[in-house]
Order: structure tokens, then C-alpha cells, then sequence
């Protein structure tokens, strides 16, 4: 099979040897079929014997060799050398974000990960009655259908690790800890069921910016971004008061009243009082031409759009 | 070359230099855009986490119109164009969700078919206007000038939707800065989130975002950002005092919207780009060139 040589950029770190990491290049013949983790056991086995990384599987199941591969958390059991060295001229490998410390090389302290994992309780809160009436309890396919999808997730930190608002807001316990809420939101042997939709709002659900590299980054496709929009989904039905469902009431009814976006009442709206920290922002805009108007005329043919939430029966009015 | 074009709600309230330049480089480029004014707003991904089906339904009415004139939809804002592709996608990969979409649309004497195409701005002067004929057309080339591409999110993720380009590494914006004469710089945050989708929520957590990604290319000697969002245009130009002093920072890194700097290339004069409507002054760029 043909090979070419490829380079591979390693943030190295050694906390008995070193304060800070470097990286470290070392160039491996590769193939078509090889992946990134068949490159890195080349290079601890022929090259240096001290880089260390996690990994078990081999095949994209367990989330071991979870790393960053281009600047992307990936497992790199599943990444194919070769495209990675096509795309950017080398495979610069290091840590996953998010997660620190580094314990050594590529090997990163998840505890964090864990935790927020744990913070949104994502096991099964047995209904005790189930047991009383039912011999076997029962879940049909139809019923099963988000719930497996959520399942899939294998708890590598691929999302976590790459996920913008993380890095930001502390907080905001990740992609892969909702996602895992919301598989048990809609299992029907979950005593709390839907219940768990109200301590939400305070571990992050309104955290997360839409930036979709939870989705982009999942190797199972479990696309923990939709999990959390169908979280807001039910937390908004709910009557969630917190600022990101008025955000959304008040942007419905924006599009309800005129068909389009009215910038001006949806941040009065979402804001409230705190819009007096833009007052200075909003007088500049004026002068400049550009403040949004409250006042939005109706689009030609609103009668349709209105049409369409009645169908619907529109998002409930709060 | 004609488009049912979709400007957005944005473009026609707080950013009306977008509008206008848009309109001045579809002009000078013959670029005919029929614009669809009955469409209504794409929901933002917002409107989605009320009424998810309400969603499909408002933006297949949107594409509904854009087929029954025989057109292609253009965008000029990578949110809507993000919108509207999760949303054809969506129909276009359930058969169900069409059926019922089109039994909602059938009420208002509409169909979606599907046939349609729906393509950024910045997308369609790649395919379909082409790159080398519009470096023909560049009469003031950017020479000279560090640009800072910020792609934001919804024009490159979630990529089974859009499958425009490499979402890991993607150069669109680099080839466009690249054909009209300018100097294009790479940063961290460059396809990073702008923090708008929580910019009213979590305040403090969107400006540090911001600000992060605005202080790199500032650190980059970038003399301006570009970005084909509005929404990105708000937090990184409109916010961008607020969100520097949030941070401790200070930054001065003006940021054009994707037709400003195409335009600007074309030869359009200055005050027809709407530069003054900028909160981070444009004179020091301009002057460079």
C-alpha cells in the first residue's frame, strides 16, 4: 500500500519534568487506512516510548482516545491520518479543552466532565409503582425513539471539550450532561419525568449559544444541541419565567404581530429593567440611523403567517 | 444571474448599511434580486425552541414563495441561511414532515416542492458568479490590508446541512478576501461563536466571547473583521466598547459586513457602503486605502 510521511505536532507536557508544555514533531510513514491513534501507538512504540494517551477500544466505542485533532476534539480511533495531514499540511494533536488539569501528554483530568455530568442527575429514577403494576415494564419503539438516540452517547468528552460556552460560563454543565437529561425527560419508566425540566434553568439550559460543535464533534451523532433545544422546548411549555424563555415568547409573538423580527420589543422584552445598561448604546444607534423601531408594520399577506400559528396554536401566551 | 432574495429581518431594522450595500454590489455585479417582501423571519433558531413545527412551516411558506417564482433564495445572513438549510434539510429527509407541512401550507394555497436552492451571498459569488470574473470586476484592490475573517457558526455548522465546504477548515471567506487584493489573517475564534444567541441572556458570558475573539485579531494586526452575519456584525461592531470593557481590554477593530468589503473592492463609493452607521469608526481603513 502506498505511504507517505506525515507530521505530527504533540503538545507535550511531563509534570515531573517540565513547568509548561512544548510541543514535540515527529514524522511517521503513513497509509491510507491508518488512523490518528494507529500513528500515535507508531510513535510510542518505535519513536518514544513516554508519550502517553488513553485508549482502549479501537473502534469508536468506549471514548478513550478522545483528543484535539486540528483544533478539534476528536477520537482519534475514527480520524483518518491521512485526511487530517491532506487538510492541514500536518496532524497537530493535543488535549482536550475544558478539562484541566493535563495529566501528562494527552491525557487530561476529566473530573470535571464527570461532574457536570453527575449535576444533571442522569440516571434512571425508578418509579417504584411501575414495579406494583406491571410484571415487565413495557417501552415500546415509538416511545424509545429519542431516548436511544440520547443513549447512544459514549461519555468521551468530545463535545464538552469543544463546546464555546463552557469555556466561558462555568456554570453552563455541557452539551453531554443535557443530552443526557433529556433521554431521561421522555423515558416513560422516569418517576421525574418531565419534572426535571424546572432545576434546569440553574445548571445552564439557556447557556448554550447554537455555536453546534457538539453536534459537528459527536462521533455517535448523538447532536446534544438538539437535545438542549428540545429541552427549552418543554421549559418553555412549562412556563419557564427565566429571561431565555421570554427571549423566545417575545420573539414568537414579534412574528405573530408583524411577521418579522422586532429587535426593539425583543430585547425590551427579554431585559426588562436591566435594558437601562444600554441607554448609552441605544441614543448612538439613534444618531447613526440605525435604533430599531418598536413600531413594525404587519408584511404583506400576514394573514398567512397567522394562519400558520393558528394551525399550530401558536407558542402559549405567558 | 437572479435570486428571490431573502434579506432578513436585521438587515431592514439595525442594519440597514447591509441592505443598502448588498443592493450596491448586486448592481454593479448585474446580480437581479427580487426580493421576497411577504417572506417572514426565519425564527432564529429561537423560534424553534417554542413551536418547532410552527418553524417548518413558517420557513417552508418562505421557500414555498421563492418556487413558485422559479427562483433560488439568496441570503445575506448566515443565520437565516443556517435556518433555513436545517429547515429544507429537515423536510427534504422526512418524508412525514413534508407531508404534513404541505397539508398546513395547503390552507394557504401553498406547496413546497423542494426543488429549490438556498445559498448565502457569500456562497453564491463563489459558485455561481464565479471568483475569477469577479476579480475582474475589482477596480480597488484591498492591497495592503490585513482582514480577519470571522465565519461565526451558522454558515458552517451543523455540516450535514449546509455541505458548502470543509466546516474544519473552511476557505471561502480566505478565496474572497484573497481575489479582491487582500491580506487575509488567521486567528483563534475565527469560526468561533459570537455570543449574540445569548447576548440578552447571559450577558457577561457573550461578551467575553466577543471580546476573546476580537482581541486575537486585534493581536494579529488585522486592520478590519469581515463576517457574513449580521447577528456576528452585532456583538463584534455594535457591543464591541461594551465588551472589550468587560473584559479589561481595549479594542479598536472595525468590522465589515461581507458586501461592504466586496463593494468597497468594486470601486463603490464609500458613503453608498454605509460606513458611517458603524460603531467602531471605518475612517482609519478607509484612509489606508
Amino acid at each position: 500500500m502506498e505511504t507517505h510521511e506525515a507530521s505530527f505536532r504533540i503538545l507535550r507536557f511531563n509534570p515531573e519534568q517540565n513547568e509548561k508544555s512544548n510541543y514535540q514533531t515527529f514524522r511517521v510513514k503513513i497509509d491510507n487506512r491508518m488512523t490518528v491513534l494507529d500513528a500515535l501507538e507508531n510513535i510510542k512504540h518505535e519513536q518514544d516510548a513516554s508519550l502517553t494517551f488513553r485508549r482502549s477500544c479501537r473502534s469508536g466505542i468506549c471514548g478513550s482516545c478522545a483528543m484535539r485533532i486540528n483544533g478539534l476534539a476528536k477520537l482519534a480511533c475514527k480520524t483518518r491520518a491521512r485526511t487530517e495531514a491532506e487538510r492541514h499540511g500536518e496532524v497537530l494533536v493535543e488535549p482536550m479543552l475544558n478539562m484541566a488539569p493535563v495529566i501528562r501528554d494527552l491525557v487530561v483530568d476529566m473530573s470535571e466532565f464527570w461532574r457536570e455530568i453527575s449535576r444533571g442527575t442522569p440516571w434512571l429514577i425508578f418509579d417504584e409503582a411501575l414495579k406494583e403494576s406491571l410484571n415487565e415494564n413495557l417501552v415500546t419503539n415509538e416511545q424509545l425513539t429519542v431516548p436511544a438516540k440520547m443513549a447512544d452517547c459514549i461519555m468521551c468528552g468530545c463535545c464538552f471539550s469543544d463546546c464555546v460556552s463552557r469555556v466561558f460560563d462555568k456554570n453552563f454543565n455541557g452539551p453531554a450532561s443535557l443530552a443526557k437529561i433529556n433521554r431521561f425527560v421522555t423515558d416513560p419508566r422516569d418517576k421525574e419525568g418531565a419534572n426535571r425540566i424546572h432545576g434546569l434553568v440553574e445548571i445552564g439550559l439557556w447557556s448554550c449559544t447554537h455555536c453546534y460543535f457538539c453536534w459537528s464533534q459527536c462521533p455517535r451523532d448523538v447532536r446534544p444541541v438538539s437535545a438542549i433545544s428540545d429541552l427549552r422546548v418543554l421549559s418553555f411549555k412549562s412556563l419557564d419565567p427565566s429571561q431565555g424563555a421570554r427571549h423566545v415568547n417575545a420573539l414568537t409573538d414579534s412574528v405573530k404581530n408583524s411577521g418579522m423580527l422586532n429587535e426593539a420589543t425583543l430585547y425590551l422584552r427579554t431585559m426588562r429593567l436591566a435594558a437601562i445598561k444600554d441607554i448609552d448604546l441605544m441614543l448612538k444607534m439613534a444618531v447613526k440611523g440605525k435604533a430599531p423601531s418598536p413600531l413594525k408594520r404587519p408584511i404583506p399577506q400576514i394573514e398567512e403567517v397567522r394562519t400558520l400559528f393558528r394551525l399550530t396554536k401558536g407558542a402559549k401566551e405567558k | 444571474m437572479k435570486y428571490a432574495y431573502y434579506p432578513g429581518c436585521v438587515a431592514k431594522s439595525s442594519a440597514p448599511e447591509l441592505y443598502d450595500s448588498t443592493a450596491q454590489v448586486a448592481s454593479k455585479l448585474g446580480i437581479e434580486l427580487e426580493e421576497l417582501v411577504a417572506a417572514s423571519c426565519c425564527g432564529t433558531g429561537a423560534l424553534n425552541e417554542g413551536d418547532p413545527f410552527l418553524n417548518v412551516l413558517l420557513n417552508a411558506r418562505t421557500f414555498a414563495m421563492a418556487e413558485d417564482k422559479g427562483l433560488d433564495i439568496l441570503t445575506i445572513c448566515s443565520t437565516c441561511q443556517g435556518v433555513f438549510r436545517q429547515t429544507k434539510w429537515l423536510l427534504d429527509n422526512d418524508s412525514a414532515l413534508k407531508t404534513k407541512t404541505n397539508e398546513a401550507l395547503d390552507r394557504i394555497g401553498m406547496h413546497y416542492e423542494g426543488k429549490l436552492k438556498i445559498k448565502h451571498l457569500l456562497w453564491a459569488l463563489i459558485e455561481d458568479y464565479g471568483l475569477s470574473k469577479l476579480q475582474e470586476q475589482v477596480v480597488k484592490p484591498l492591497k495592503g490590508l490585513k482582514i480577519a475573517p470571522f465565519y461565526g457558526c451558522y454558515i458552517l455548522r451543523p455540516p450535514e446541512s449546509l455541505q458548502f465546504e470543509s466546516h474544519e477548515k473552511p476557505t471561502s471567506l480566505e478565496q474572497l478576501i484573497t481575489v479582491l487584493g487582500g491580506e487575509v489573517v488567521h486567528y483563534e475564534g475565527e469560526t468561533k461563536c459570537c455570543g449574540f444567541p445569548i447576548l440578552f441572556v447571559q450577558r457577561g458570558t457573550a461578551f467575553e466571547m466577543a471580546a476573546t475573539y476580537i482581541n486575537n485579531a486585534q493581536n494579529h494586526n488585522a486592520y478590519f473583521m469581515v463576517t457574513p452575519c449580521p447577528l456576528c456584525h452585532i456583538s463584534l461592531d455594535t457591543y464591541q466598547k461594551k465588551s472589550a470593557k468587560h473584559i479589561d481590554t481595549d479594542t479598536n477593530v472595525p468590522v465589515m459586513h461581507l458586501p461592504q468589503m466586496v463593494g468597497l473592492a468594486l470601486g463603490i463609493p464609500h458613503e453608498k457602503l454605509g460606513f458611517s452607521k458603524h460603531m467602531v469608526s471605518m475612517v482609519k481603513v478607509l484612509r489606508g486605502l
